[in-house]
């Protein structure tokens, strides 16, 4: 059924749909619609779980290790401080193998205080063995994050929903809400693989000696690669229901395209009407949309850039003392083919400022009329600002 | 790692196994270990008697075994829980914290439960052997070595000149202390171990040299029953009589007159017995001494009660002449000084020309008592002898060996050193009999009671007691935060007015549940009570259960000897030592 | 005692606790009286080394461990789920050491307790980090050396009284018990188990390592610290009803401080106001108590 919503009831309709069994969260903005609207659903009965009211992000990241290892389903959402807080938990989430599913709103770090989008808060949880997926708009987020418990209970890693403060989050869009039963039929119920059990007394994530450490890495290591496959297969089932597929990657014109834009979240819908401007005129530009972060879709990338003269990104955060955290991923995805494009590095919308066309097509002249890149990022749309002697 | 046992389909920090097959016995530089002792009770008990565990077993309701564990050591529990003199609780550990645990009353009460019961011991036997032994004497050291002789297998014959057995418990101590009832089942339990008690058969020399072709030993108990001599002016009269001649005609049934006043000279329990028979018989009694009231032999709570029921006492005199004074006795006493100490008693002497007279109407001497007849005595010399603590044993050239025992041999003339005796003679006997007479001593040394003066039959005879360590248990090696202030029982008593009234038993029976009360308080020194206290806070799980006689033993494999068991123990059962490299 | 309570076990042979460790006889009594329907939540402590290293463990009930500040919130999850799978049966326990409950862990355990979850989180105090090599906690009492409190500048300052913030929760049931006490603490433990709600039970566990006391002396310390009023035994319902267990005779603190190495810098002058101290405290739980107007 096609409905209107925000981003934020988009994730909270699919977590009702996945029949989650224990939520836990603690409000941050602007997190706040998703786990409003699913307190409410707990309240009222039309969601059969526990909702945990806890009392900070890090207890509610404990929590739902604590619930999920017993056995059930879990979901929280949060952002920007939330996660940071959050973060020796999310190592712990994926260390101990838990199929947690989170959305994440991006938002920048304080200070100073900032609930704006900014994607720097949840690129700094990358090594931490959680899948990430960069979602565009209300129905890929409601679709991934069903999509997310299959794949997270598959491979036993967790996975992070990410989606754009306001932009996203408090946008209302149509969204094509499935029925329970179809739900039902692409997501079954919950099967753990291990679980406290006072019937098979088991100790979990006691001491390990560096004679076994190495090798349980290994193990969350190939996971991850297999999270691509099956993220593959999970998208083909879901497909085949829905009729709905994104990818890891998304490519949009890039067959022909000299110089390709690489996006994350909202900015590609952005990019897209830049697009359809630039192709009028006759410039040979594509979309490449990226939608895993981790694990990243190096093979994919390649594929798509094969014949790409210059590619630009376009990074909504930023590695201080080296560039765009996006670029860089796609630097080292590249570097290794015998030829490849350029990568030219566009810093912009930090803090949640607009990303507008006008900017993105001033991206794309910088990038067409450079043989190289100015510098490994390039800031744009700054003011000027006065040192103060 | 045995990954084959690895449930997890995921290889990830979840357990498998658990920590069993790690043996942290190797970190063990102490070593712990059940280490039973010896408590200070039993030391002091002549007889031996294993006191700590009488009194573990009676707190748990067991009164047949604790009752049975007396029996090992001394067949008179009846008659020694209510005269014994009772040296236990001198020494009990538990005076220290609050008062002693009251040992007396409560072997009483496990006598008198079995009486009542009529319950039959079961005690361990050794199988029939060869020799026979006769011995002369139905008292206390007689009957003694016929029941350990007995248990050792071996065919016993007593025989007593009296009409009935029992010797000085029978008559010479009066029925307010010693029932006949009390006295005749610790007799008949004698008979019912297999010996053969002929009374009315005194032995005169005739019949000892019969007696020597029909037996391997003699044992010669035969008592002290002759008074001794004042050696004053007078004393031939007949208003001057024995004490114990006093006591044996009223235990005989014959009601002595005893109008007016008598006097008793003397400080022994004997003197104390015919005062207070004298006053119920409706006389008065004047107890006459050379010493203090805190000198005299006789039991300290005797000489209360006897002035509580109206004796009278002069101390510091002695007697110096007797007259007639017409139908009365006038005793001349020479005063006494003290001049000095002896043995924690005053030395006295005569405080010269100090003197003064008393009229009386009887006198009744209790200063002593010696053998019948000198032949009762064993000879001097050493040729063949063997001098032991309660026994002296003559071996001639041919025929039986002779053993003299219970008061002829014993320092101190009491119930429980004659059974002392009388285990001993057994000992010895049997010693000499199947290992030969260089045996003996180390034997006998081999089964003392913590190394003191007493002997244990069940050592003798390779009981679980022979395990124990001979170290007595002090005060300061018990862990009192596990004893708290417990009254101990008062005995109940017959009230004075009722006493005096005639002779029925002035000490009344405690009940079981007092008596279990009791027993708790006993620390058991050195004792296993299975308190649990090891199981409960070994940190290592390493102490397990098992189902024999301990209980329990400590898993070295895991221990690792951080000696917690041994500090918790309450009572002194375990200790550490270093682990052997 | 409850013999049949004490005579089961949850805890193998084989774990590497200290000789003489006082965690680990908590721990033995607790699991006595919680029984094989106890799911157990582990924040790092001691106790994460001594069940063992991966693949062993030697706790014979399902065990989480968890990070060191989330004794509270992961008890919460684990509880949470079990309510959803229809569990309400199984025990919740949260086990951590005095860094995880008084320090570190304090908002996750204040937080779990405030929202009334129905688990159990039971405090084995040692009064310092022991694990990481005796550093003073907020549990680490006044006149103690440990390896961040040394020479002079051993700890001037209280103990935090971690009892009295969870009674100001107004939770069900928050009980003191001691190793020395096992009847006490199995009975708490077993009161705790029967309570619906947050349960909180303080244990004083001894630890021979950190406190520089002979191994076979951790129950006997254990024992002083409650007649010497040091710990006493209490238990507190609804935040309202105390009840003093054991009342101690005159003891003086002195003859508990003269055996510990942690104290041995200690004048008569301190062990005399330490004395003071201690004498305030149990004259205010008194007054709680109802036993002083």
């Amino acid at each position: 059924m096609k409905r209107v919503l925000e981003g934020s009831h988009a994730v909270a309709e699919a977590v009702r749909l996945a029949k989650v069994q224990v939520i836990s969260a603690y409000p941050i903005t602007p997190q706040t619609h998703i786990v409003e609207i699913l307190s409410e659903y707990c309240t009222k009965g039309m969601m059969k779980a526990k909702f945990l009211r806890v009392e900070s992000e890090h207890s509610c990241m404990a929590a739902l290790i604590g619930a999920q290892s017993t056995g059930v389903r879990t979901f929280t959402a949060t952002s920007g401080q939330g996660l940071a807080l959050m973060h020796e938990l999310l190592h712990w989430a994926a260390g101990a193998r838990l199929p947690i599913v989170m959305a994440e709103v991006n938002r920048a770090l304080a200070p100073g205080w900032n609930i704006w989008v900014d994607q720097t808060d949840s690129l700094a949880q990358r090594d931490t063995g959680w899948i990430q997926m960069y979602c565009e708009d209300g129905q890929e987020v409601l679709d991934s994050t069903l999509q997310a418990f299959r794949l997270a209970e598959v491979v036993n890693l967790p996975v992070m929903i990410v989606l754009d403060a306001f932009y996203l989050s408090h946008t209302y869009e149509p969204v094509e809400v499935p029925s329970q039963e179809e739900v039902d039929q692409f997501l079954p119920p919950f099967e753990p693989k291990f679980r406290l059990d006072t019937a098979h007394p088991c100790g979990f994530g006691p001491l390990v000696a560096p004679g076994d450490y190495m090798e349980m890495r290994y193990h969350i290591a190939m996971a991850m690669e297999e999270a691509l496959d099956r993220f593959d297969e999970i998208e083909a089932a879901f497909a085949a229901q829905f009729n709905r597929r994104y990818g890891p990657v998304e490519a949009i014109d890039c067959e022909d395209a000299d110089i390709v834009f690489i996006t994350t979240g909202t900015v590609t819908s952005t990019c897209r009407l830049v697009l359809q401007d630039l192709r009028a005129k006759g410039e040979k530009v594509g979309i490449l949309k990226l939608k895993l972060l981790r694990p990243f879709p190096t093979e994919q990338i390649r594929e798509k850039l094969r014949s790409v003269k210059k590619v630009a990104v376009v990074d909504r955060n930023f590695s201080f003392g080296a560039s765009g955290i996006f670029a860089q991923e796609v630097r080292a995805a590249l570097c290794n083919m015998p030829v490849h494009p350029t990568v030219f590095g566009f810093v912009a919308g930090i803090g949640g400022r607009d990303v507008t066309p006008e900017l993105l097509e001033m991206i794309y002249w910088q990038t067409k009329t450079s043989d190289v890149p100015q510098k490994e990022s390039v800031w744009m749309g700054l003011r000027e600002v006065k040192n103060v002697d | 790692m045995n990954e084959a046992k690895n449930p997890n389909p995921l290889f990830m920090p979840i357990t498998y196994l658990t920590t069993e097959s790690n043996k942290t016995g190797s970190w063990r530089f102490l070593h712990p270990q059940y280490d039973e002792k010896t408590s200070p009770c039993s030391v002091a008990c002549p007889a031996g008697e294993d006191i700590a565990r009488i009194e573990m077993l009676a707190s748990q309701g067991l009164f047949k075994e604790a009752w049975e564990t007396i029996l090992r050591e001394n067949p008179f529990p009846s008659v020694c829980g209510r005269v014994c003199f009772h040296p236990c609780e001198g020494q009990c550990n538990r005076r220290e914290l609050d008062m002693a645990v009251a040992i007396h009353s409560l072997e009483r009460f496990l006598a008198d439960t079995a009486i009542r019961y009529g319950i039959k011991p079961v005690l361990e036997k050794r199988p029939s052997q060869k020799q026979r032994i006769a011995v002369i004497g139905a008292g206390p050291a007689g009957l003694s070595a016929a029941w350990f002789l007995s248990m050792l297998g071996y065919a016993c014959h007593v025989f007593e000149a009296s009409a009935e057995a029992g010797g000085v418990l029978r008559w010479g101590i009066p029925l307010y202390r010693l029932p006949l009832n009390a006295l005749l089942h610790d007799i008949q339990q004698v008979e019912a171990q297999g010996v053969t008690i002929y009374t009315g058969k005194p032995v005169s020399p005739d019949v000892l040299e019969i007696m020597k072709k029909d037996y391997d030993a003699v044992f010669i108990g035969c008592g002290h029953g002759r008074g001794m001599s004042m050696n004053v002016p007078g004393e031939d009269l007949k208003e001057v009589s024995e004490g114990l001649d006093f006591l044996r005609k009223l235990r005989e049934g014959e009601t002595p007159p005893c109008q007016g006043v008598s006097a008793i000279i003397g400080g022994g329990n004997t003197a104390i017995d015919v005062a207070r028979s004298v006053v119920r018989l409706g006389g008065k009694a004047l107890l006459l001494y050379r010493r203090r009231r805190q000198d005299m032999p006789a039991l300290e709570l005797e000489v209360e009660m006897a002035l509580e029921e109206g004796v009278k006492l002069q101390e510091l005199v002695a007697p110096a002449a007797v007259a007639r004074d017409e139908d009365q006795v006038v005793l001349t006493l020479q005063e006494m000084k003290i001049a000095g100490d002896e043995g924690g008693r005053a030395r006295v002497a005569p405080d010269e020309g100090k003197t003064r007279k008393v009229r009386i109407d009887r006198i009744f001497k209790a200063i002593g008592a010696q053998a019948d007849e000198p032949r009762h005595q064993p000879p001097a010399g050493d040729e063949g002898l063997l001098s032991l603590s309660h026994t002296v044993l003559v071996r001639g050239n041919q025929g039986p060996v002779m053993v003299f025992g219970g008061d002829l041999t014993n320092e101190t003339k009491s119930v429980v050193h004659a059974v002392a005796s009388g285990k001993e003679a057994a000992m010895a006997l049997d010693t000499l009999f199947r290992e030969g007479f260089e045996a003996i001593v180390p034997k006998l040394e081999a089964c003392r009671v913590g190394e003191g003066p007493s002997l244990s039959m069940e050592i003798y005879m390779g009981g679980q007691r022979r395990l124990r360590n001979p170290h007595v248990v002090r005060y300061e090696e018990i862990n009192t935060d596990y004893f708290g202030f417990i009254p101990r029982v008062i005995q109940p008593r017959l009230l004075k007015e009722e006493r005096v009234q005639s002779f029925e038993e002035i000490d009344l029976k405690i009940s079981a549940n007092l008596a279990m009360k009791e027993s708790e308080r006993c620390f058991n020194c050195g004792l296993c009570n299975q308190c649990d206290n090891c199981f409960i806070y070994c940190p290592d799980t390493s102490v397990m259960r098992d189902k024999d006689h301990q209980g329990r033993h400590i898993n070295y494999d895991y221990c690792k000897g951080c000696g917690l068991c041994v500090v918790e123990c309450p009572r002194n059962a375990m200790s550490l030592r270093e682990e052997e490299s | 005692m409850l013999t049949e309570i004490m005579d089961r076990e949850f805890v193998y042979s084989g774990h590497v606790g200290c000789p003489g460790c006082g965690a680990t006889i908590a721990m033995r009594f607790v699991l006595k009286a919680l029984g094989e329907k106890t799911i157990m939540v582990l924040p790092a402590c001691c106790w994460s080394v001594i069940t063992g290293p991966y693949p062993l463990s030697a706790l014979k009930i399902p065990v989480i461990h968890a990070a060191f500040e989330t004794g509270g919130a992961t008890a919460s999850g684990v509880r949470a789920a079990l309510d959803m799978m229809g569990d309400t049966e199984t025990t919740v326990l949260t086990w951590a050491g005095d860094g995880g409950t008084f320090d570190i862990g304090f908002q996750a355990l204040s937080g779990a307790v405030e929202r009334n979850e129905n688990f159990l989180y039971v405090c084995y105090d040692n009064e310092a980090y022991m694990n990481t090599g005796i550093q003073r906690s907020s549990s680490t009492p006044y006149g103690a050396w440990t390896t961040t409190t040394t020479g002079q500048d051993w700890k001037r300052l209280r103990k935090k009284n971690i009892v009295e913030v969870l009674v100001a929760h107004r939770i069900p049931y928050v009980a003191t018990a001691s190793i020395a006490f096992p009847d006490d603490l199995l009975r708490k433990t077993q009161k705790a188990r029967e309570t619906k709600g947050s349960k909180f039970i303080h244990i004083y566990a001894s630890c021979p390592t950190g406190w520089r006391i002979p191994s076979e002396m951790s129950v006997k310390i254990a024992r002083m610290a409650v007649q010497t009023n040091i710990f006493p035994l209490y238990e507190v319902e609804d935040g309202r009803k105390y009840t003093i267990n054991y009342k101690p005779k005159e003891y003086l603190v002195r003859e508990y401080f003269k055996l510990q190495g942690r104290f041995k810098h200690l004048t008569d002058q301190d062990l005399d106001q330490i004395q003071q101290m201690v004498n305030e405290d149990w004259e205010l739980l008194l007054h709680k108590a109802g036993d002083r107007s």
